[in-house]
């Protein structure tokens, strides 16, 4: 990809003007911190287009881009301005984040996720002459700013676990501690996934990153409620950690995990819990391979879109009655933070949360409920300005097939609901982690 | 330190070993202190925004989940690339929320006072027992300076914190912050050619870049940071070596350049592909100033626009023209002075009534504007006069129009990019051992 341009051709074309000027503040960040982007000395009233690139660790590109007029001093400020098309569209600061999307001719299905935290995802950011839609990179930009976004705050450590059979990573912020711990879970994906937890962990928590599905040859025969007991258990132990204030933090098939624990564990007892895209819907009492193959019995009721895309809405509808199917989330008592999308595509959460609240209210724990619920936005509610993927390649973990994933979600509603779900999420944990300190601790 | 009885039953004890200095600490400190260890009570938060910054950019730092109305220390280390040990700290107080905010909040005392949200980056100075004269000089500027912010509890001192035991002001919190001289893409490009030495830095993108020929004084070697600095702010930079550099043949205690070779910097800048030829600047301080005047008057370059620091508009030594060759910088002394410690200035070196006049920089002969910057407390150049003397020559020729001055009170000479640390006093390569630039801190 020719992201310079001929410069010879550059200059010869006239040898009076300078580039404008791009400044994007920080460069450096963390990628739930905002920037700002100003351009200045363009002419006034130029149509230029502000233009994201990056170069994801799967190789692939993404885009995204706005439209904008600059003022009669020949500026453009993103923050200020609207975009008048493109990928976004309006004021919005961090939209060339948020709508990058794999550039024409990509594969398909792709879905942007970090793996290696210590290094930062670089994004170029430039600025072209006109209002463009195509052809990027057969194009001169005007100017060209590097950015970096950091999973990883500096001084935050990485530490590989691999202990009583538990396989996590666990991310430890600078200094003497003791810190409030989160235990944090992906979903039927699989695999370690690390980037939110450390992201926790740049916002003073330490924080485990568990696997529990392995996306290869090795069964799930084992994996029940004892494994994440254990993980539980080594976070709460570690010197560090301020044992009696640990959360449990799960997305997906997590979540279900997470409320399972809530719910029925003699020995984990968080101190609050984070539901997002969840369901208590899920068999009590079963290993989580005895729970795969009832999950085949029941995608029969799948359905295919009209690009062939998987929908896993129905799959766990209508809600059960029986007890044994669902987690009986009137036993917990610990607040609960569910967080669900109305589009989501992948799994009933919105029917769920409904039948969980009726649980609750009978059962008289309601009032440790907050649900936040979001319109038009999808399943995967990443962390803040990770595009949104609407649908995406997955391969099931149980049979091993490969399919389109239809999440769902608008792109716009869905940014907005990451950005505030992240704000809320970690309002939640410090309002439970680190205030809410009992008298008798006071001096 | 205050002599209490206390105190010298403290030092009894320490000589047997059997009293902690934390202890001497708490019993003499009159405010309420705060046990942090007991129950499992997680520590309070700081957190630093953002977390890899430009040396120039503001920092927002915050302190949470802390007792309100309770004194605490915020402390900044540095470890330089010599292996020196700087530190900052500052007294504050917290809110009624627990909250300290340092870009709301004054400091009651420790290395600076008053609201300074980055005062705990200028107020940096080598601990106590440190070696003398150190000035803080990134060499490598493709690697940033990590700084560590602790929160320590209660109003502690620098000299509290060395060699007396860890508990003196008991560590609460910490993170940590990246300092950059370089954003991510600039581009460093070693110089050698034509007989230039230097570094250039380049912005990343296309260009063509406005571009500035960066002097620095009689300090000699390379000096990078400020040009690399200037790249990340969409400007090439060549910073450029005339003095004392391994890479510049001839005796490394005398200007061995000349016109010839100032103007080969010039040009080499000119021709470079990204650069666009009209619009290149020259900076300098200190002697750097002079060369800038007279590279900006006498040779055939024609400058955009001059900014001088601190620097004279005449060489005391006659500067000659195509070889250099010109005396030895320390061997005309008779201007120097000292004050009662042993310091030299060179203040009296460059006033213009101790320089010949055809020694000056035709200034008059300038056709750009010059942006002249004046620490009022230089007491290593005396910049006031020579800022008149220029505005002066300027008056004269009809060229007021031109100039433009910048006066600092209580400033010294070393006016270096925002939030540098001040060296008051700082090592100087050739006999005395100690030269007197700057001034107080804060400026």
């Amino acid at each position: 990809m020719n992201v310079s341009a001929d410069v010879s051709l550059r200059r010869s074309a006239s040898s009076m003007a300078v580039c404008p000027v791009l400044s994007v503040q920080p460069t450096r960040a963390l990628v739930d911190e905002k920037f700002q982007i100003v351009v200045r000395n363009l002419h006034p009233k130029q149509e230029v287009t502000v233009h994201s690139l990056h170069h994801s660790e799967d190789k692939d590109y993404w885009e995204a881009f706005g439209h904008y007029i600059s003022d009669e001093n020949g500026t453009v400020t993103v923050m200020e301005d609207a975009s008048r098309g493109g990928t976004y569209t309006g004021t919005e600061p961090m939209g060339l984040l948020w709508s990058l999307r794999p550039i024409p001719g990509s594969r398909h299905g792709l879905r942007m996720r970090k793996k290696n935290v210590l290094s930062p995802m670089v994004v170029n950011i430039s600025v072209y002459k006109g209002h463009m839609n195509q052809g990027f990179s057969e194009e001169a930009a005007l100017a060209t700013v590097v950015t970096e976004r950091w999973y990883l705050a500096p001084g935050v450590q990485r530490v590989d676990i691999r202990e009583q059979g538990v396989k996590g990573t666990l991310f430890i912020p600078p200094g003497p501690g003791l810190f409030p711990a989160v235990l944090d879970m992906w979903g039927g994906g699989g695999g370690l996934v690390e980037y939110r937890a450390a992201l926790l962990a740049s916002h003073g928590f330490v924080a485990l990153a568990l696997q529990y599905l392995t996306p290869n040859k090795e069964r799930t025969l084992d994996i029940e409620t004892g494994y994440f007991e254990m993980a539980y258990h080594i976070l709460q132990s570690l010197p560090q950690v301020s044992s009696d204030r640990v959360a449990v933090l799960g997305l997906s098939f997590g979540a279900s995990v997470t409320l399972t624990l809530a719910a029925y564990s003699k020995t984990a007892k968080p101190r609050c819990c984070v539901c997002i895209s969840g369901s208590h819907v899920h068999p009590v009492n079963k290993t989580l391979f005895e729970f795969f193959q009832l999950m085949n019995q029941s995608l029969a009721k799948s359905r295919i879109d009209e690009n062939n895309h998987v929908i896993w809405r129905d799959v766990i509808l209508p809600i059960p009655t029986e007890p044994d199917l669902k987690v009986d989330v009137g036993k917990i008592k610990c607040p609960l933070l569910v967080v669900i999308a109305q589009d989501d595509q992948s799994w009933a959460t919105v029917e769920s949360t409904e039948d969980m609240e009726q649980i609750m209210e009978r059962s008289g724990n309601r009032h440790l409920l907050t649900v936040l619920s979001y319109p038009d936005a999808g399943h995967l509610i990443e962390p803040p300005y990770t595009p949104h993927i609407r649908f995406s390649n997955f391969i099931n973990q149980h049979n091993r097939e490969k399919v389109i994933m239809l999440w769902g979600g608008q792109t716009k509603p869905h940014a907005d609901a990451q950005e505030d779900a992240w704000e809320k999420i970690l309002l939640f944990l410090q309002k439970h982690l680190y205030q809410d300190i009992p008298p008798e601790a006071k001096l | 330190m205050t002599w209490t009885p206390l105190y010298l039953l403290e030092c009894q004890l320490r000589a047997v070993g059997q009293l902690r200095v934390s202890l001497h600490r708490k019993m003499c400190n009159r405010q309420a202190q705060v046990r942090w260890r007991s129950a499992g009570r997680p520590a309070p938060l700081l957190t630093a925004r953002p977390t890899r910054a430009l040396v120039d950019e503001p920092i927002s730092i915050e302190a949470h989940h802390l007792p309100s109305h309770t004194p605490i220390t915020v402390r900044a280390n540095l470890t330089s690339e010599d292996g020196d040990l700087w530190e900052a700290l500052s007294h504050y107080y917290t809110d009624a929320k627990g909250a300290v905010n340092l870009m709301r909040d004054p400091s009651m005392g420790g290395s600076y006072v008053g609201c300074e949200p980055m005062g705990l980056f200028w107020a940096l100075q080598p601990v106590p027992g440190s070696r003398e004269g150190l000035r803080l000089r990134k060499r490598d500027v493709e690697t940033p300076y990590a700084v560590h912010l602790s929160l320590l509890e209660g109003h502690v001192n620098p000299e509290d914190t060395r060699g007396k035991g860890s508990e003196e002001g008991q560590e609460l919190a910490k993170t940590v912050v990246d300092r950059w001289y370089m954003a991510p893409g600039v581009r460093r490009i070693e110089v050698r050619q034509n007989g230039v030495v230097g570094s250039m830095f380049l912005p990343p993108g296309p260009g063509p870049f406005p571009a500035v020929l960066d002097l620095w004084g009689m300090g000699g070697g390379l000096v990078e940071y400020r040009s690399a600095l200037l790249a990340s702010h969409g400007m090439a930079s060549l910073a450029l070596a005339y003095f004392g550099h391994k890479d510049i043949p001839g005796p490394l205690n005398r200007i061995n350049v000349g016109d010839s070779y100032f103007r080969a910097a010039f040009q080499l800048l000119q021709k470079h592909p990204q650069v666009c030829e009209e619009r290149i600047g020259v900076m300098g301080l200190s002697f750097g100033v002079y060369l800038s005047l007279w590279i900006a008057s006498q040779l055939s370059v024609k400058p955009r626009c001059v900014v001088g620091i601190n620097g004279p508009l005449g060489s005391f030594n006659t500067f000659s023209s195509e070889d250099g060759q010109q005396e030895s910088f320390e061997e005309n002394q008779r201007h120097w002075s000292y004050d009662e410690q042993g310091y030299v200035s060179f203040r009296e070196v460059s006033l213009p009534s101790n320089i010949p006049s055809e020694n000056y920089a035709k200034v008059e002969d300038m056709c750009c504007p010059l942006l002249y910057i004046v620490g009022k407390d230089d007491l290593s150049c005396a910049s006031l006069e020579n800022a008149d003397e220029i505005e002066k020559r300027l008056h004269a020729a009809g060229k007021s129009h031109l100039f433009t001055r910048l006066s600092y009170p209580g400033a010294g000479h070393l006016i270096e990019p925002p939030y540098a640390p001040n060296a008051r006093v700082s090592l100087w390569t050739t006999r005395p051992a100690k030269l007197f630039p700057p001034e107080h801190i804060r400026t």
